[in-house]
């Protein structure tokens, strides 16, 4: 079977995580994706000074950013290290990178240039927040974004410091992706290549489309400030309720109608209730009553009962877990969101999989991350289509480190 | 300017968000997406009367900018009349997109292997709940499948409730999967000529959406990943919010001396910068309840806007948080076009809508018109794309096929 982006190949100078993530998931499909890392970069790094996760034997947000990714190393001091940099962008399908025009142009690669030597190049721009507009140039760091998005102050209970969900990022990778397929499937027809774009605040802002949207055509101290659990519009939909052993439930039955009825049954309610007896009435003046009434009921029994309940019965409902669900998950395997490996030091790993299956072109693993510049002179043969002697000359040199 | 998917056609049989996003980014980009829908009140997420206890809205704003750019046909699929209609259209398509459920989809002669043998170059997108090796077979939503993968009970301040990550967080993500994964069939069909079926599920989505705290839980095992952390003692004291006099910050610096000496000069004349507790990365790190509770007690004594004028002179990274009404305003969103206006025949006026947030220089979005009424374009497709005479279109009408 055929990958989907076979023979495409990407130019990868991106250094964060959730950009590399991108050019990573290019190479899930098939692409093949040269890393181009900086003699002078500390290897094995994504740039990132939040401080978490440090201290582990296994590098695994660099590992997982960096899959199915070649390395070449190169001296961009260097002219003939730039040089080289420029004749694989020159030969390439895509440049990824999440670097500003005025670091890229210190590279070698001003945007006039690449128009010039490579008219039919898809060039993927990752930003913090744009690339219009008076704040284009600030760091993309997805907390400053998230900070910016509107949504910190609103997703916990009133009273509660703001919540970074640390979740906007990921949608500015995927769209990443998105916009170099789409940009290659229009260059495939048109042979124009072009400038593509997305950052972290627009991820963060369409993560949250339902909120914003509703703010922007309703507007109101709701979409501002906290809302209590206990004073959702929903009593049936959105809603968190406790059960009796201290782990929560949540049901979303936004049209409450068709599932009233066998709610009701579960928690000991006559569905016939006049208090209750309409869509209208549920989420209108007889909301907060059914709010208080839905709290009491499903704190009489653990969430144990509640999901054998749900499943019998076919409701749109469940136990919220913590990450030992997926992690233990047979299914999240089987559907190969999770991929089980063994590495040769490490021993057995479980590492993030694919998050979309494809019968006709299957992601696959084809390599762990590579060591910084592991593929150095076979991507300058293969790619860059330089001769043996010269490759040899250029290590001689330390231009390939 | 022609979108980059001209001449691409979608058949959109999808309902609420996750689907129907995903048709949408592709709609924005120019495909023809038509949303197919039953003429007994169509998409249920037309009926949306309310959000978070307030009216919709003067205009059906969930519905119509979710299915923005589309087309609308209203087809009973329960008629045999109806189920031809969807196969005559389908051999005329490109793409499939769905997110109902395989038994709604059996009933309604539209499963894969009846599509697939109506058209061999057909892209049939699923968004499916849990995946296609999944085992649990009740409804998905967005918030039920949200709650499996873990996400939710790590955020905010221990001993509070676990957080949703906002209405639709996570099918707005198995919306872009289904809109990469439709990208990449494409893509693949111009080479192969075969189209495929593929599935972005609600469970595949959220795992990656969790990525970088659940890949750090798989890696380390660490439970303290999978549980909420307080900002009360962060792995960073430097990287964290803090409340100013009037509102909440983030700021976010490395945790090394140099970033601390800068941030210190700026926090008044207290001295902390000296203070033997905090003068190393680790000490900073291993005591960071207690900084945090000094710097706390520092950074109430300033409003937001003093902070951040004092710190953009310092070069301290910060941000102010803010919240809805100040993204609305913000130049920097309008500036990119992540936001758009556009006129809304329903309250005959101009109204601000989420624009487009994937850029492009040659073949950028656009939002041409909001969401269709139902069926609105049902009798035009039947006779321009499908060749139905107006006759049969009469008699489909008759009969209740279509509206």
């Amino acid at each position: 079977m055929n990958a989907a982006l076979e023979n495409v190949s990407v130019v990868d100078l991106t250094r964060r995580f959730w950009s590399s993530l991108a050019a990573a998931l290019l190479g899930d499909f098939g692409a093949s994706v040269v890393k181009v890392e900086g003699a002078d970069d500390e290897a094995g790094c994504l740039l990132d000074e939040s401080g978490g996760g440090e201290d582990a034997a296994w590098n695994y947000r660099y590992d997982l950013a960096n899959r199915n990714k070649l390395s070449l190393s190169l001296d961009f001091n260097s002219g003939e290290g730039r040089a080289v940099l420029r004749r694989l962008v020159e030969k390439s399908d895509v440049l990824i990178s999440d670097r500003d025009p005025a670091e890229l142009e210190g590279l070698g690669l001003d945007r006039d240039w690449m128009k010039a030597a490579n008219p039919s190049l898809i060039y993927t721009r990752a930003t913090g927040f744009g690339p219009e507009g008076p704040d284009s140039g600030l760091p993309a760091i997805d907390e400053l974004a998230a900070a910016r998005a509107g949504m910190m102050p609103i997703l916990g209970q009133p009273g509660q410091p703001p919540v970074y969900p640390g979740h906007g990022q990921m949608y500015a990778t995927v769209m990443l992706a998105f916009a170099t397929v789409t940009a290659l499937f229009h260059r495939d027809k048109s042979g124009e290549g072009q400038e593509v774009n997305a950052s972290l605040l627009g991820g963060n802002m369409y993560g949250a489309s339902l909120d914003l949207q509703a703010f922007l055509a309703i507007g109101g101290e709701r979409f501002l400030h906290p809302v209590s659990r206990l004073d959702a519009g929903n009593p049936m939909s959105g809603v968190l309720y406790p059960a009796s052993d201290g782990l929560w439930i949540t049901l979303t039955m936004p049209d409450t109608d068709r599932w009233w009825p066998a709610l009701a049954e579960i928690v000991g309610l006559d569905a016939g209730d006049p208090r209750f007896d309409s869509h209208d009435k549920r989420c209108g003046e007889g909301r907060l009553e059914l709010l208080q009434l839905l709290d009491e009921a499903f704190r009489k029994h653990p969430s144990s009962y509640w999901r054998e309940v749900f499943a019998e019965r076919q409701m749109s409902a469940d136990v919220i877990e913590d990450y030992n669900y997926p992690a233990n998950d047979d299914s999240a395997r089987d559907n190969r969101y999770l991929l089980d490996l063994v590495d040769p030091s490490l021993g057995p790993l479980s590492m993030l999989g694919f998050p979309i299956f494809m019968t006709g072109t299957p992601a696959r693993l084809s390599r762990t991350a590579p060591r910084k510049g592991q593929h150095s002179a076979q991507v300058l043969r293969d790619i860059a289509g330089y001769g043996e002697t010269e490759i040899a000359a250029m290590e001689q040199a330390g231009v390939l480190r | 300017m022609a979108g980059a998917l001209e001449g691409i056609r979608v058949v959109d049989l999808t309902m609420w968000f996750q689907g129907p996003v995903a048709g949408q980014h592709l709609a924005d980009l120019g495909a023809e997406v038509i949303h197919f829908e039953s003429p007994k009140g169509g998409d249920l997420g037309r009926g949306v009367r309310s959000i978070k206890a307030l009216p919709v809205g003067d205009w059906n704003q969930y519905f119509l900018v979710i299915n923005r750019n589309k087309k609308s046909m209203a087809v009973d699929l329960n008629k045999p009349e109806g189920r031809e209609i969807m196969h005559r259209l389908v051999a005329e398509s490109d793409v499939f997109l769905t997110n109902l459920s395989t038994k709604a989809l059996a009933k309604w002669g539209c499963s894969y292997e009846e599509l697939a043998a109506v058209n061999p170059r057909l892209i049939y997108a699923m968004g499916s709940g849990y995946g296609p090796y999944g085992r649990i077979t009740k409804p998905s939503f967005d918030l039920t499948v949200q709650a499996l993968i873990g996400v939710m009970t790590r955020q905010g301040e221990p001993g509070q409730p676990p957080i949703y990550l906002g209405m639709g967080s996570g099918d707005a993500m198995g919306g872009m999967m289904a809109a990469l994964g439709i990208m990449l069939a494409l893509y693949a069909r111009e080479k192969s000529g075969r189209g495929q079926f593929l599935d972005a599920s609600l469970y595949g989505a959220q795992l990656f959406m969790a990525a970088p705290t659940f890949q750090a839980f798989l890696a380390t095992g660490d439970q303290s990943w999978a549980r909420q952390r307080s900002r009360l003692s962060p792995l960073n004291p430097l990287w964290n919010t803090y409340q100013a006099s009037d509102g909440w910050m983030f700021l976010c610096e490395a945790n090394d001396d140099d970033s601390w000496q800068r941030l210190a000069a700026t926090l008044g004349a207290g001295g902390i910068g000296t203070d033997p507790r905090f003068d190393s990365t680790d000490k900073r790190r291993n005591g960071a309840a207690v900084l945090v509770a000094e710097l706390d007690k520092i950074m109430v004594g300033r409003s937001v806007e003093q902070w951040m004028e004092i710190w953009r002179e310092a070069g301290i990274r910060s941000a102010p948080v803010g919240n809805l009404a100040g993204l609305a305003e913000d130049p920097q969103a309008w500036a990119n076009d992540y936001f758009v206006k556009i006129h809304c025949d329903e309250v005959n006026r101009e109204v601000t809508v989420r624009g487009l947030p994937v850029g492009f220089e040659k073949t950028p979005g656009e939002v041409k018109t909001l969401g269709p009424e139902l069926g609105q374009d049902t009798e035009l497709i039947l006779a321009d794309t499908l060749g139905y005479s107006w006759d049969a279109i009469g008699e489909l009408k008759e009969c209740g096929a279509i509206l």
